[in-house]
């Protein structure tokens, strides 16, 4: 995450320097990096990175326990598979795309730093112009699609694990619907902030 | 006089078993009775467990334990309900990434409210009477067949429950094991008989715990419930 992160802002960020340089806008960097990585990039990358890592294990996990009868043993021992199996899952995905996104970002601005001071803009007036860009409104709604992948990411895979039904020959059909139905998820949510935003 | 359905632990009424069952599936099972039901694969026998705990629900008539149809329960009740039964089902069911202990340990921990020291109280004496102390430790994959075997009928019965469903909890045990933890499913005597009452299904039990079940009753293909003698 770290790697992606800060490779893609450093790169980013060169580019536009240079350019915004050469017309003398160079103030546009820090409207490029609130908006294009914290706000757009950073929960989305954040999130495909999480849906890869753990989506498909949390549905091959659950579609393992599911075929190999320890979802009805579970029901058979009065225990709520879903608050067994699905709400640590779900909770998790919420705490580690946030903390993952928050650490994109950090790494994504202190990279564009460098990005900046590598091309020749000061230091001091690369963070100026990126605090000035940030808006309480763009941390809320940062945090608030943090929350809603984090949802996507913990849910549709549980999803397609449990509806698994008998054959193990249905753990890997579930781990990649699953997958693919998350990724779809998160790019029509976050195409729904934009709209409503 | 007959019993009703009520005061017996587990009751099935014209429940179509197999695909090609000329009649229903009806049987009652008194208290303190350990009853046998067997049939090959083909005669649904291993679906029994299934319809009494409500985790399915059978396409025409109804299973009732303890006078309660458990599949028509709303969830959190049902949930609860299946407390007061003890099941082995057929593949164990115990959680791989937990080691035979905290399988054991699993249901209380989720299902009684009591404190932790009790619970780990209740476990070690679990642990103890299955003879499982030496592999508590052990994950199911790691444990042999009778470990797990005996794990899992350490759970069904941590609620010390008065029904409990073992579905083939014999196969691929020795004659003497299942002797053993048949009389540790009863849970001891009383005037009546076992402490529990235990339905057993499979295909087959050992010739040496039929001396131990009070009745035994052969599914056939066409659905026919035959009794045997004991």
């Amino acid at each position: 995450m770290t790697l992606l992160s800060g490779i893609l802002s450093f790169l980013v960020i060169s580019q536009l320097t240079r350019e915004l340089k050469g017309i003398g806008a160079t103030d546009l960097i820090g409207t490029v990096i609130v908006v294009a990585i914290v706000r757009e990039l950073g929960p989305l990358l954040t999130a495909l990175v999480v849906v890869g890592r753990s989506g498909t294990a949390i549905a091959a996990e659950l579609a393992t326990n599911q075929v190999m009868g320890e979802v009805r043993a579970l029901e058979s021992m009065g225990i709520d598979p879903k608050q067994y199996l699905v709400v640590p899952r779900f909770v998790a995905a919420l705490v580690s795309v946030f903390a993952l996104l928050v650490l994109f970002d950090v790494v994504a601005i202190l990279a564009g730093f460098a990005a900046a001071r590598f091309n020749g803009l000061p230091g001091p007036r690369y963070f100026q112009i990126v605090l000035e860009s940030l808006t309480n409104r763009d941390v809320w709604l940062t945090v608030f699609k943090a929350l809603a992948f984090g949802a996507i990411v913990g849910v549709v895979p549980s999803y397609f694990g449990l509806a698994v039904r008998r054959a193990s020959t249905e753990i890997p059909i579930a781990a990649s619907r699953a997958v693919v139905a998350a990724i779809v998820g998160i790019f029509l949510c976050s195409a729904l902030f934009v709209a409503l935003g | 006089m007959p019993a009703s359905p009520v005061s017996l632990p587990l009751v099935f009424e014209s429940i179509p078993l197999a695909r090609h069952a000329s009649a229903p599936f009806s049987l009652d099972i008194p208290e303190h009775r350990t009853v046998a039901v067997l049939g090959d694969e083909n005669s649904g026998v291993g679906l029994l467990g299934g319809y009494a705990l409500g985790l399915e629900r059978p396409p025409a008539g109804r299973a009732l334990v303890f006078g309660t149809v458990v599949a028509t329960l709303p969830e959190p009740a049902r949930l609860a309900f299946r407390r007061r039964v003890g099941y082995l089902p057929a593949s164990e069911g115990l959680l791989q990434n937990l080691s035979l202990r905290d399988n054991v340990a699993l249901p209380l921990r989720f299902g009684s409210g009591a404190t932790p020291r009790d619970i780990e109280g209740r476990v070690n004496v679990m642990m103890t009477a299955l003879r499982l102390t030496g592999a508590s430790a052990l994950r199911p994959a790691q444990a042999n067949e009778e470990e797990r075997r005996r794990a899992a009928l350490a759970r069904a019965i941590a609620f010390d429950p008065a029904l409990l469903i073992l579905e083939q909890p014999f196969d691929g045990l020795t004659a003497r094991v299942a002797s053993e933890l048949l009389e540790i499913a009863r849970g001891g005597e009383s005037a009546a008989g076992a402490r529990r009452t235990i339905l057993i299904t499979g295909q087959e039990i050992p010739p040496i715990i039929l001396r131990r079940v009070d009745q035994v009753y052969r599914l056939t293909r066409a659905g026919m419930l035959e009794p045997e003698t004991v």
